[in-house]
């Protein structure tokens, strides 16, 4: 036990001296959260419709009173550049149409293509169309009808969505960025202290002091199980403290990490992070060269890679919620939706992941005693 | 789509209708006129309870006209608060959750109108105005005592054809006895101080701090009490369509006068609508003549079903009808054309307003009686006498109210209760110069001793001056900054107004017809605006 202490501490230590590779490993979990914030704020900034909507209104004198009904609805005539993307003309013989109840015409020219414009397009859309309808009702209402009898259905709507499911979407990317990181954040310290070890040929003189295979392997995996778990817990609090500032409100739902939340994720980032740093190990150890560890993991990353993906998209099967990765990955997005945690599933998901990791870690034993590998033959 | 912007008006009327009207006075004109005015935004809403594990104080529900999930609850507190083992009844409320909680530990509460308007049942119409204020706090609506889902007093009668009823032949006093007999309540602990009492112990029972409240019309003076009793509790107050403590309700009869002058003088200087009717009043009083001296009987087709049916149109049906017309901007649009055709024989556009404020009910007449009996009719000055003489509508709405109440008795609140309110809390008053209940004046008596307050007063708002102006928009300020000092009341200066209608179809102006000839389809556009006239 001792000897793996000694082991982990003289890992760690190495890896704390190449900080440039450290680094790398940690940009991930500090950058991620703080670029995806950046990037929903410019998103719902441009997505949402501004308070006061600009557009330009050509004939406005032809119909004042729609022109005054709109521009209490926020939208107003205008004359700069980006008023004039949506223009809004009125036909010259609308009071003669409206007149005489005849269908009074307004041409909207728009690009509904552009994502900024689309919903100001649709908003002014649906305010011309609840003028048009509030004139029908007094049309009928001055000829002495009802107007409600023009609703025969009304539609009652019951949404089952909680508030903190209404960002779910969010979430479940955010959860994936947090998965991930458990596997970048200690992917460089795994090459290093594995393909790079030997590439420095200290692995044969580490190999040749009074330890078993064992020790030496476990505490490779702990030092890199630890950096993993290192860039876990970044990520978390750095999440914690960014998601808050995006306006999240304006599109009508709060995104909040929760400490109960991190520290489930926590929990469940354990096994997760063990089973990483051995897959990484065992890879980099079957490379023959850093670079070639390099292009193997990357290749090898790209399968828990897809299973959260699947999983936060919930394009997943059902088979899905039984593997490892993304069965936690589901766990946790049932989790911060309010809804029961599928225990089962995360049981199973979670001996499985420990169980991949043990595997590897008894192949990594192995295969450490052939030369092949320790002299990368 | 189409009952859309009545939905929006329904809700300015709903819980503005400072309904003692004719309410009190006949029930089913009471019916007709005071109570619901519209169509779509007129609630059912029996919220659907499904238990929720998160918060043993509420569980989630869903009301009428909202989509998302939202939290009600009820606490239990004594009928009367002097026998605190008497009679219990359940006090039902229910809260919009903040989009984003910043001030988990303040709320909003808004208290609708009536008196006897449910809070709960215009949820929709207050999510919808306070929109802004949600994004941070939660709002709490409570359906005060005897009105809504809270022991609700109500007295409706068993299908009175509202369209053929005789109402100036009511037997009020008998209708208002056999009311009373069929609720088993006290209805006399339904007044406005024994629920801001329910109020205050819904605040403790969730546990918020502070509350800022708006109150509308009715809603105003239950603001004011609960700034009278529990100033603690408030952060900030704003009063819409103003009842000042020192005012009796009973006073709207000339409001409603007024707010008749006000529409004459508008189309009056509204070109388009001068020319159009010229003879605006003379109209008016003509027809207001005729149907004194006799109601008019028509067959007609029912404004809902199509049957044929007898429209008995008497001289409180068509009044009542204009009245309601005046709390909507939309369909006070309407009323020069209404009054201009009733003039020349054809009722139907009376009709059809007559039908749209007429076909639901959603005001507690038991409560309204309750509050009108024990806080107005006693007050009743030498001035509203000289008025009720001299304006049919504000006499009958008298006599009516003062046969309702012999039959309704309640204790009357002593003297105190009509003092101004003391109060240094920040206080928005708003009024609307169109507004046929409350004229601005009422808000500046209310102001009398309001150290930190701000009056303002928007051109063109009718009654529910939050809904039809930025007036919403005024609030969250108040409430986010929780000061007065940054609001100024600029862009209530907006012209918002809406054209009057110039015949069924239109508010634009009418192209000029050349003899009979057909008008030319592509004549160029009527050269003149209405604005530029204006």
């Amino acid at each position: 036990m001792k000897m793996i202490l000694t082991m982990v501490r003289k890992e760690l230590i190495d890896a704390a001296r190449d900080k440039r590779s450290v680094m790398a490993g940690l940009y991930y979990a500090i950058g991620t959260p703080l670029i995806m914030c950046g990037l929903f704020m410019v998103l719902i900034g441009q997505l949402s419709s501004p308070e006061d909507l600009n557009i330009n209104i050509k004939n406005a004198n032809n119909a004042p009173d729609l022109v005054r009904y709109l521009s209490n609805n926020g939208i107003n005539h205008a004359d700069d550049e980006q008023a004039n993307k949506i223009t809004l003309t009125i036909s010259d013989d609308y009071a003669t149409n409206m007149a005489k109840a005849k269908q009074a015409e307004v041409l909207l020219v728009a690009d509904n293509s552009d994502e900024k414009l689309q919903k100001s397009i649709q908003r002014l859309e649906r305010q011309l169309q609840a003028y048009g309808a509030e004139m029908g009702s007094i049309r009928l209402i001055a000829r002495g009808i009802n107007p409600s009898i023009t609703q025969p259905i009304k539609i009652n709507v019951q949404d089952q969505a909680t508030a903190d499911s209404k960002g779910g979407m969010i979430l479940g990317l955010a959860i994936f960025t947090m998965m991930y990181s458990v596997f970048i954040s200690g992917m460089n310290l795994a090459i290093d202290t594995s393909a790079g070890e030997r590439e420095r040929n200290s692995l044969a003189l580490l190999l040749s002091h009074p330890m078993s295979t064992r020790q030496l392997v476990l505490g490779k995996i702990i030092a890199v199980t630890c950096f993993a778990l290192l860039g876990l817990v970044l990520i978390l609090l750095v999440s914690k403290v960014a998601y808050p500032f995006v306006p999240w409100q304006q599109i009508g739902f709060t995104v909040n990490i929760s400490q109960d939340f991190m520290g489930l994720m926590l929990l469940i980032g354990i096994p997760v992070a063990l089973m990483a740093a051995t897959l990484q190990l065992y890879v980099s150890f079957m490379a023959k060269t850093f670079k070639e560890a390099q292009s193997y993991l990357t290749m090898v990353l790209f399968v828990p890679l897809a299973l959260s993906m699947a999983a936060s998209y919930n394009i997943a099967p059902d088979v899905l919620q039984w593997l490892p990765v993304s069965g936690q990955q589901q766990a946790l997005m049932d989790f911060i939706k309010g809804r029961e945690i599928p225990m089962m599933q995360l049981i199973v998901s979670s001996v499985a992941t420990l169980i991949i990791a043990i595997a590897l870690a008894v192949g990594l034993e192995k295969s450490l005693k052939s030369e092949k590998v320790v002299f990368g033959l | 789509m189409t009952n859309r912007k009545c939905a929006n008006t329904t809700s300015i009327a709903q819980s503005g209708v400072l309904g003692l009207c004719q309410s009190a006075t006949r029930v089913s004109r009471w019916v007709a006129v005071a109570a619901a005015i519209l169509v779509a935004n007129y609630s059912s809403a029996a919220p659907t309870n499904t238990p929720v594990a998160a918060s043993a104080k509420t569980s989630t529900c869903y009301l009428d006209g909202m989509d998302e999930q939202l939290q009600c609850g009820k606490i239990t507190v004594p009928e009367n608060p002097k026998l605190a083992d008497g009679k219990q009844i359940d006090i039902h409320f229910a809260i919009l959750p903040a989009i984003k909680n910043t001030h988990p530990d303040e709320a909003l509460l808004a208290i609708s109108g009536g008196p006897g308007q449910s809070a709960i049942e215009n949820a929709a119409g207050f999510n919808r105005m306070l929109t802004k204020v949600r994004q941070n706090r939660d709002i709490l609506l409570i359906d005060q005592r005897g009105t809504g889902q809270s022991n609700l007093l109500s007295c409706d009668d068993e299908n009175m054809s509202f369209l053929s009823i005789n109402d100036s032949e009511l037997d009020t006093v008998a209708m208002t006895e056999a009311c009373l007999a069929s609720i088993e309540a006290d209805v006399t602990q339904y007044g406005s101080n024994n629920a801001v009492k329910d109020f205050e112990a819904v605040r403790q029972f969730l546990g918020y701090n502070k509350l800022h409240l708006y109150g509308i019309s009715y809603g105003s003076r239950m603001a004011q009490l609960y700034m009278r009793h529990y100033p603690e509790a408030l952060a900030t107050v704003t009063l819409d369509g103003v009842v000042p403590m020192q005012q009796s309700l009973i006073a709207i009869g000339s409001s409603i006068e007024r707010g008749l002058n006000v529409l004459w003088r508008d189309c009056q200087s509204n070109l388009e609508c001068q020319q159009q009717f010229p003879d605006l009043v003379d109209k008016y009083n003509k027809v207001d003549q005729q149907l004194a001296n006799a109601p008019i009987s028509q067959q007609v087709r029912d404004p809902q079903t199509d049957e044929l049916t007898e429209f008995l149109l008497t001289r409180s049906k068509f009044t009542g009808a204009i009245r309601m017309a005046m709390y909507m901007p939309n369909i006070r649009a309407l009323i020069p054309h209404a009054i201009h055709q009733a003039a020349n024989g054809n009722y139907q556009p009376i009709l059809g307003i007559y039908a749209l404020t007429a076909d639901s009910t959603g005001i507690a007449l038991g409560m309204h009686s309750t509050v009108v009996c024990g806080e107005d009719i006693h007050r009743i000055t030498e001035q509203m006498r000289k008025d009720a003489k001299e304006s049919y509508i504000a006499g009958s709405m008298l006599d009516g109210l003062v046969k309702t109440c012999e039959a309704w008795p309640i204790p009357a609140e002593d003297d105190s209760f009509g003092q101004p309110i003391d109060s240094d809390i920040p206080t928005l008053l708003l009024s609307g110069e169109l507004d046929p209940a409350t004229p601005p004046n009422w808000g500046a008596m209310a102001q009398e001793k309001l150290t930190k307050s701000k009056h303002l007063i928007a051109p063109y708002a009718t009654h529910g001056v939050a809904y039809q102006s930025c007036g919403n928009d005024l609030i969250a300020q108040l409430v986010d900054q929780g000061s007065l000092k940054d609001i100024n009341g600029e862009c209530l200066q907006k012209d918002v107004r809406r054209s009057f209608y110039l015949n069924a179809n239109t508010v634009e102006t009418l192209p000029i017809v050349k003899n009979d000839t057909e008008i030319k389809t592509d004549t160029t556009a009527p050269a003149k605006t209405a604005e530029d006239k204006e």
